[in-house]
């Protein structure tokens, strides 16, 4: 069917974006997502993707650029990573209020604590509450996927709504990894047309982004938040689709590794679930009760399918790759929304916080030994003690 | 839990080029996506990529790719930089000078060169990291095709000028005559300058440590 | 591997280098190294006010290099109006 390559993820989403037959596309250089911008360039070039290229004069353009063209009809592309991601913070509302299922690919970087650049969910979850899809490709192939699949979900007319299409930097956007590119005519079956039933068009003038009372405020909030909810049914449903035409099978929400008779788990999402799935087939070949969970969507957050996934276990860690400074539980952000989906459930789970990987450093096989060990001891005793760890210096 | 040994992978080869920056990365990418697709045609598992961290866009500054192969699924696939190489290579035989370019190499490992110059005298300048090392192979890949300045490829992206057209290729076939590590066979069937590569193979000067500690 | 904290400068701050940059040793990057033939050298100053990296020393009134920053990239060989400056391999030095 497809063709198999060895790619990095900024490739594999080229193709993916090519596949897609996108016609807009808008760059800004920063590393690391750089890559997908420089090889959609050279297939644009090459003549092999019909698209406009649009050079942005940085990254709130480029998401002007592509709310623009997303608002006239085209399907559009865009891209970033760290800063990059945050300095274009102004526009991500107003496209997901005004319903224009764009894609914005996001390889992760660090915000400049500062000077660093390496890979750090950070950036992206800054949006994480701008009403778009968004989730973690843990593999160039995943990446690959990920944007047609969310092509889909956005554009379904039940939904509406823009997507991030997140993959940790480096560690996926840079190194090969196996990848079978589908072939054009499964996209097609896959991804229908793009149509939107508003559309600027100087035949049927109108206007977007129009002047609202604040009367209109509230309506227009729920009216977004529904469209987030009814992106759960057709996320479910474009898995079934995907698997069926593409032989990927993806568990929409959680993905489950060894986790059967599993009494302790590591929760988290990205990249760095691939150093922990490792880690969890050592441990079981030595006998121990391990398994992992890996959030596949993180926008909409399947607290339903993340309390029956956790909720067997005596003990999660749960794994932030992300710096959240005051927040509540004193690791990130996974730990919130974890605690929030085991909420009702009482004590019965016991969960730790685990802040590692921070500013590009990979989570060592090492680090993810530490963690089960921590949680062995916990699911023993019944006892916590301390809940949060910022690796590697408090563990 | 018990932890010793619990993550070695000891079927696991790696691979590090050393180059300069700007004019010498795509031929020290081109190294390892050569024999890493060469040894993904004899059904290994592979991994090739380029450093993050070092300074790519800035001329001369010492950078490295790094390729990895092994005969099982590769755990460490997010160690982003060989810590414990097996292969050393250099596209340019001043890097035996001022950089610890053998840091951490297994026992056993070898040392590939491009340079016109005798192993002997490359040894001199090598400060650290030396009790560790089998060989050291020298080849004059310059001799036998230039180095393909280009950007084309960089950031992971598609190097659209091709794999192997340059002196990697050289510098590649050298490595396989001294190593073994894939079949030349493989090798030749993946590099666009299958006349530079094959020279090489012929051309490369493999020497032995000891004799050199010996003579030194 | 990560540094550990105490090791890492204080919100990032580190002093600013005033004659030189210990944490940027450039010496490495070159492979031609520059050679000044003193019988040429008409003491212009040409390559001390052209070099990028202020790798060449002036020290009453004639030049030096700075080898432990010179990154060999030849500019100096390139300006000089008089051709003193020739670039030797970086090999053929021992030291």
């Amino acid at each position: 069917m497809g063709v198999k390559k060895r790619i990095s993820g900024c490739v594999a989403t080229a193709n993916a974006v090519k596949l897609a037959d996108v016609e807009v596309i808008c760059s800004f250089p920063i590393r690391p997502y750089t890559g997908i911008m420089s090889e959609l360039a050279r297939m644009v070039a090459d003549g092999e993707l019909d698209a406009e290229f649009v050079h942005g004069e940085g990254e709130h353009g480029q998401l002007s650029v592509v709310y623009g063209a997303s608002a006239a009809g085209a399907r559009a592309f865009t891209g970033s990573a760290g800063v990059g991601v945050t300095y274009a913070m102004e526009l991500y509302s107003p496209i997901s209020g005004e319903r224009l299922p764009l894609q914005m690919a996001i390889a992760d970087r660090t915000l400049d604590p500062p000077g660093d650049f390496g890979s750090e969910h950070t950036d992206a979850l800054c949006l994480r509450d701008q009403g778009w899809i968004q989730g973690w490709a843990a593999t160039p192939q995943e990446a690959l996927d990920l944007t047609l699949l969310y092509y889909r979900i956005g554009e379904d007319p039940r939904v509406l709504l823009p997507q991030y299409a997140c993959q940790d930097g480096y560690f996926v956007s840079h190194i090969f990894g196996d990848v079978e590119i589908p072939d054009v005519a499964q996209v097609k079956e896959f991804l229908p047309p793009y149509k939107n039933h508003h559309v600027l068009d100087p035949r049927n003038p109108q206007i977007m982004g129009a002047q609202m009372e604040p009367a209109m405020g509230p309506g227009m909030q729920y009216q977004r938040y529904q469209a987030v909810e009814s992106a759960r049914q057709v996320i479910e449903e474009a898995h079934d689709e995907f698997g069926r035409i593409f032989g990927r099978k993806y568990a929409p929400w959680v993905e489950e590794y060894m986790t059967d008779d599993a009494e302790i788990a590591i929760f988290m999402q990205g990249g760095h679930s691939e150093t922990c799935k490792t880690v969890v087939k050592r441990l079981r070949n030595l006998g121990e009760k391990v398994g992992m969970v890996r959030l596949r969507t993180f926008r909409p957050f399947p607290t339903q399918h993340v309390r029956e996934a956790l909720a067997k276990f005596k003990a999660v860690g749960v794994v932030d790759n992300s710096a959240n400074f005051g927040i509540s539980g004193g690791a990130g952000v996974l730990l919130t929304e974890a605690r929030t989906a085991l909420y009702g459930l009482g004590d019965k789970v016991k969960t730790l916080g685990f802040v590692a990987g921070l500013g590009g450093e990979m989570i060592t096989h090492e680090e993810f030994h530490k963690m089960f060990g921590k949680l062995k001891e916990v699911a023993k005793t019944g006892k916590t003690g301390k809940e949060n760890f910022w690796l590697p210096f408090e563990l | 839990m018990t932890k010793e040994n619990l993550f070695e992978e000891p079927g696991l080869k790696q691979i590090t080029v050393w180059a300069r920056g700007v004019y010498e990365n795509k031929e020290a990418r081109d190294v390892v996506v050569a024999i890493t697709e060469a040894a993904a045609s004899e059904g290994r598992f592979v991994q090739a990529w380029e450093n993050y961290v070092d300074l790519p866009d800035r001329i001369y500054v010492p950078v490295r790719a790094y390729g990895k192969i092994s005969d099982q699924e590769i755990k460490s696939k997010y160690v982003y930089e060989n810590e414990a190489p097996d292969i050393v290579a250099l596209t340019e035989e001043t890097l035996v000078k001022g950089v610890n370019i053998l840091e951490g190499i297994k026992p056993g490992a070898v040392l590939v060169v491009n340079t016109r110059r005798p192993a002997g005298y490359l040894f001199k300048f090598i400060k650290q990291g030396t009790e560790n090392l089998s060989k050291i192979v020298t080849v004059d890949a310059n001799s036998l095709a230039k180095s393909i300045i280009t950007l084309s490829g960089a950031e992971g992206a598609t190097d659209a000028s091709g794999i192997g057209k340059g002196m990697g290729a050289a510098l590649a076939a050298a490595i396989v005559k001294a190593t073994g590590i894939v079949q030349f066979e493989s090798l030749l069937k993946i590099v666009g300058n299958k006349n530079a590569a094959k020279k090489a193979f012929e051309m490369a000067d493999v020497v032995e440590v000891k004799t050199l500690v010996r003579a030194g | 591997m990560s540094v550990q904290v105490k090791d890492v400068p204080f919100a990032g701050t580190v002093p600013s280098p005033k004659t030189e940059n210990e944490g940027m040793i450039t010496g490495s990057w070159r492979t031609r190294r520059p050679i000044l033939d003193k019988d040429k050298c008409t003491d212009c100053r040409m390559c001390w006010i052209s070099c990028p990296d202020s790798s060449i020393n002036l020290t009453n009134g004639s030049v030096s290099f700075n080898l432990k920053y010179c990154k060999g990239c030849g500019i100096c060989n390139e300006i000089c109006p008089v051709g003193a400056i020739s670039l030797v391999p970086e090999l053929d030095f021992e030291e």
